[in-house]
């Protein structure tokens, strides 16, 4: 569920964040509430399997990187094993970002707008056309993301058919009115729907309280802001900010680059290069005082908690410990937390940590989802799986496993052409080194207990992270207050009293 | 098809036998004179596989892929949903929780840190059908996938600690996938309601008062009578030499013993008289969802590939009539989806619509039924049928690297259809279907007195919820 949020400007990168651990040491049985267990059910470790202790170190292919006459940098990965091709166009500098804050969904609606008409096509035909071919094409824009991205895949065998179709709808795209109307109507109908789902409430609710002021912490349009688009915005939004210079063309698949180049010199030869203002605003800065949230959504039978404060930015030097610390803490199946909270204590289906790192800081974050009844002791453990991270060193086995996941995952991206040229896009979007990929198993390798420790102290401050819980009110409201000043929300986004006992 | 299997299983006792050497042969040579006009102009790839027999009666798979430093192992059990009893609902699945929870050389939970640390990912996946188990791992690890599956598949640690906290686990999981959801208790509710009989007419995730009964007896049974290697089939896909995974595999597993053979469950559904309508209360929609189901033929046959192209027509991409028409023009659904569920016995075909709040559904329940007499009463147009083609030749393209895609499917295949080439022959099944068949299977399949329809309704707001199980 987080992971779509935390991987939408990243391209790739958080998904290697993944998971490890044992528990190398026994944590006093802590905590008994009312889920009553009365015989331990422990994680345990027998080291009887037959494993290779060599890391696979591979070596990934380096897509071909080109430069066209308008700036438009391409980057092509060739792979021949089926006649498939995916292209993504990412374009800077026309994401939601730099949207005037009474249009929030102007970038998203822009680029939406691309596949419902051109100066020769309908939207009708072109949804026909694409379909015809077997290929997929699509554009959007999410919140906090500095730029939008288009999305095509198909055969081969049709590729330049298709493609020239992406390239219509990029360049020549009409806005037609009625087409704005209607699609208006769908996002002000799916405004209403999305409050339904306990993840988008929280969500929202934790990006207002990490974010503050900065636009990310817009996750949806309003019904005002809706109200604003008009084809004259969309259109603005369009001429002014789809430049070539600032985007990355990728292409993966069943494709000859030194065929292909010359082809796209003339595709692209239409899109001049224009000035882009690109005021940055201020980067977000972490709370500094803890602060509770909680989100009362009547009939809960669990409740969904999230929390965390700001950390780093995709350039910062505490990039690649960050990543061993969160892999440890709450990574995937083997982290701490869910060792803890799942496979020992029966609380949830699944609870887990990320961090979003792009060109500004974005927020650590720890939360899941657990019954009602064991809210209080989920957060009892959310909290000493964070301060045992902050106050005790990692066990160097522990330390050692959760490296060697790292660096062994690569062999795995191998399968996905998407996942080589993801890595790639990255490198380039944050302006890492070239051999960045390269050596970043020996990188990750190199990270010490003391490292991780000081990461998880600086990042991880207790103190000082913003708790949010969407869930039962009556229920679950007395438990938030004891850890720190509350503020409650009903389930329309608006700030509200404490949920009285109903009836 | 089932017994057919299980029969085949039966009759091989002395030591490895090799059934199949296809390398790509066409199973069916008689039908490659058909029309592949959608497909003709773009390269064939056909998966290269190998498929062996051990005596304890395991059905073996492999097929060698060296494009990437990477493989896959999948085991998949004949057993589903369908094979509990009443009083037992959710128990396959419940059970599929318990084979991470340790066995005589891997400690609880240490299956998953074994496959993290070693750079892999691992998970399980139930269905009415069937169960399944795979692995992805670096290729130097080829051993400790095959180790770890034949360890489970030996000898299960089933303590009452562990079924305890899983029973927990999957009681979340349900709160978080259904109860605690919009819609999320629909699908239960239209199964319950289209089916009779009861191995297809509960949900796979199945009650909390059943989860509650769940004994240790009953998981120790489970797995005597449907965990066995004749239960079960094997497959690898990825960068290995196929005889030293034979050996691993005949190493680990060969071993264990074979059990008598599982009973098959009757699924069979007698004759639906009249239409069946039921409406349901959902605490977290927002807006009204319509469901409409007509009993079809299981999958793989004819008739059900037929109304699988009459579900892409439907609702497969922007160009579709449901979206076209539903979403767009008439701006009455957020969103609409149609299609077969697959199943051994009937299968379901479902109308999925999502109202906008406020839009009268009796109207909109009478669209579809217009839709649906189109199909009957008109051809569909010639780009629609090339479209589905090609939509699906894409697909196939696309989901062919992956290594765990091809080791799945193929435990899908054997396990439903003793015929793992599907493969490779599913593309011809679908381009089989002919604009007649389409219309053919409209009429037979979608009648009225073959239809179940529920309707999931807002709950108001006044209404006092809070209530944990329904």
């Amino acid at each position: 569920m987080r992971r779509k949020a935390l991987i939408r400007d990243s391209a790739g990168i958080v998904a290697l964040v993944f998971g490890i651990a044992f528990l190398g040491q026994n944590v006093p049985r802590p905590y008994a509430d009312e889920s009553i267990e009365t015989s331990p059910s422990k994680v345990e470790r027998k080291n009887k399997a037959p494993i290779s202790r060599d890391v696979l170190r591979v070596k990934l292919p380096r897509p071909i990187e080109a430069k066209l006459q308008n700036g438009l940098r391409v980057l092509i990965l060739e792979d021949h094993r089926t006649p498939a091709v995916f292209v993504q166009l990412h374009i800077g500098g026309a994401g939601a970002l730099f949207e005037p804050p009474n249009m929030t969904g102007l970038a998203n609606a822009t680029a939406q707008m691309l596949r419902e008409g051109t100066q020769s096509r309908t939207s009708v035909q072109i949804a026909e056309e694409i379909d015809r071919l077997g290929a997929s094409l699509g554009a959007a824009g999410s919140f906090g993301s500095s730029q939008v991205v288009l999305n095509a895949s198909g055969l081969s065998n049709n590729f330049d058919s298709w493609f020239a179709l992406a390239v219509d709808v990029l360049l020549n795209p009409s806005f037609p009115k009625d087409e704005l109307e209607k699609l208006k109507q769908r996002l002000r109908a799916q405004l209403r729907q999305q409050r339904s789902a306990a993840n988008f409430l929280v969500n929202e609710r934790f990006s207002h309280a990490v974010y503050g002021d900065h636009p990310a912490a817009i996750v949806s349009p309003t019904s005002e802001s809706l109200d604003a688009l008009t084809q004259a915005a969309l259109m603005k939004w369009h001429r002014e900010r789809y430049a070539p210079q600032n985007a990355l063309l990728a292409i993966a698949g069943d494709v000859r680059a030194e065929e292909l180049i010359p082809q796209l010199e003339k595709w692209f030869a239409g899109w001049e290069m224009i000035d882009v203002k690109r005021p940055r605003p201020a980067n977000p800065v972490p709370a500094t005082a803890r602060k509770v949230y909680l989100v009362h959504r009547p009939n809960s039978v669990q409740t969904t908690v999230a929390l965390g404060n700001i950390a780093i930015d995709r350039r910062s030097p505490d990039y690649i410990p960050m990543v061993v610390m969160n892999h440890i803490l709450g990574g995937g199946v083997s982290g701490r937390l869910f060792l803890n909270l799942r496979e020992e204590k029966g609380y949830t289906y699944g609870v887990y940590s990320d961090f979003s790192a792009l060109r500004y800081p974005g927020p650590w974050r720890a939360g899941g989802s657990m019954r009602t009844e064991v809210t209080a002791g989920a957060l009892v453990e959310f909290l000493k799986e964070i301060n045992r991270i902050r106050d005790q060193t990692v066990p160097s086995d522990e330390l050692e496993d959760s490296k060697r996941a790292i660096a062994a995952r690569f062999a795995l991206s191998l399968e996905q052409p998407t996942a080589i040229l993801g890595l790639a896009v990255s490198r380039i979007q944050y302006r890492l080194p070239e051999d960045y990929w390269d050596t970043y198993p020996t990188k990750i390798m190199a990270v010490t207990a003391e490292d991780v420790q000081r990461v998880a102290r600086k990042y991880l401050d207790p103190e000082a992270m913003q708790l949010v819980a969407v869930g039962d009110g009556v229920k679950i409201h007395s438990v938030l207050e004891s850890y720190g000043p509350l503020e409650v929300y009903d389930s329309s986004g608006k700030l509200t009293s404490i949920p009285k006992t109903v009836e | 098809m089932h017994e057919q299997l299980v029969k085949t299983a039966k009759t091989f006792v002395a030591g490895l036998i090799i059934l199949v050497s296809l390398a790509g042969t066409p199973l069916e040579s008689a039908e490659s004179d058909h029309d592949q006009t959608a497909t003709k102009s773009t390269k064939l790839f056909d998966v290269v596989f190998k498929e062996f027999k051990l005596n304890n009666g395991l059905r073996v798979i492999l097929a060698e892929d060296h494009s990437a430093p990477t493989y896959s192992i999948c085991v998949t059990y004949n057993v589903g949903s369908r094979d509990e009893r009443p009083g037992r609902t959710g128990f396959a699945h419940l059970f599929e929780h318990m084979l991470f929870q340790g066995s005589e050389n891997v400690g609880k939970g240490e299956h998953f840190i074994l496959i993290q640390n070693n750079g892999g990912s691992a998970n399980g996946t139930t269905n009415a059908e069937r169960t399944n188990y795979f692995e992805t791992l670096p290729a130097n690890q080829l051993e400790l996938g095959i180790f770890l599956e034949a360890d489970r598949m030996r000898a299960l640690n089933i303590t009452q600690a562990n079924l305890d906290n899983q029973r927990h686990t999957v009681q979340e999981e349900r709160r978080q996938s259904f109860d605690n959801r919009p819609y999320g208790k629909t699908y239960e509710a239209v199964v319950e309601a289209a089916y009779v009989n009861f191995p297809y007419q509960h949900s796979v995730i199945g009650s909390m008062e059943d989860l509650d009964r769940a004994t240790v007896q009953d998981a120790v049974d489970f797995f005597r009578i449907y965990y066995a290697p004749n239960n079960a089939v094997l497959s690898l896909v990825g960068d290995f030499e196929m005889s030293v995974a034979l050996n691993l595999i005949k190493k680990y597993f060969e071993g264990i013993p074979a059990q008598p053979v599982p009973p098959i469950p009757d699924v069979d559904e007698p004759e639906q008289k009249t239409e069946l309508r039921k409406v349901i209360e959902d605490a977290f929609a927002q807006a009204p969802r319509l469901d409409i189901v007509y009993k079809i033929p299981p999958g793989n046959t004819p008739d059900w590939y037929a109304l699988s192209v009459l579900g892409q027509v439907l609702s497969g991409g922007v160009s579709s009539r449901l979206y076209q028409k539903l979403i767009k023009d008439k701006e009455l659904a957020l969103s609409a989806s149609a299609g077969p569920d697959e199943r051994r016995g009937p299968s379901l075909f479902w109308f999925s619509i999502t109202a906008r709040p406020g839009v009268d559904l009796a109207a909109l329940e009478k669209l579809i039924y217009e839709d649906i007499a189109r199909l009957q009463n008109e051809e569909i147009a010639d780009w629609e049928l090339s479209k589905v083609q090609m939509q699906l030749r894409r697909q196939r393209a696309q989901q062919h690297y992956s290594t765990r895609s091809r080791a799945n499917s193929f435990g899908h295949y054997a396990v439903y259809y003793n015929d793992p080439q599907l493969i490779n022959t599913l593309e011809q099944k679908y381009s089989r279907v002919t604009k007649g068949d389409l219309q053919r299977v409209a009429r037979t399949y979608f009648q009225e007195n073959q239809r179940t329809v529920v309707t999931t309704m807002p709950k108001p707001a006044t209404a006092k919820g809070a209530s944990e199980n329904r």
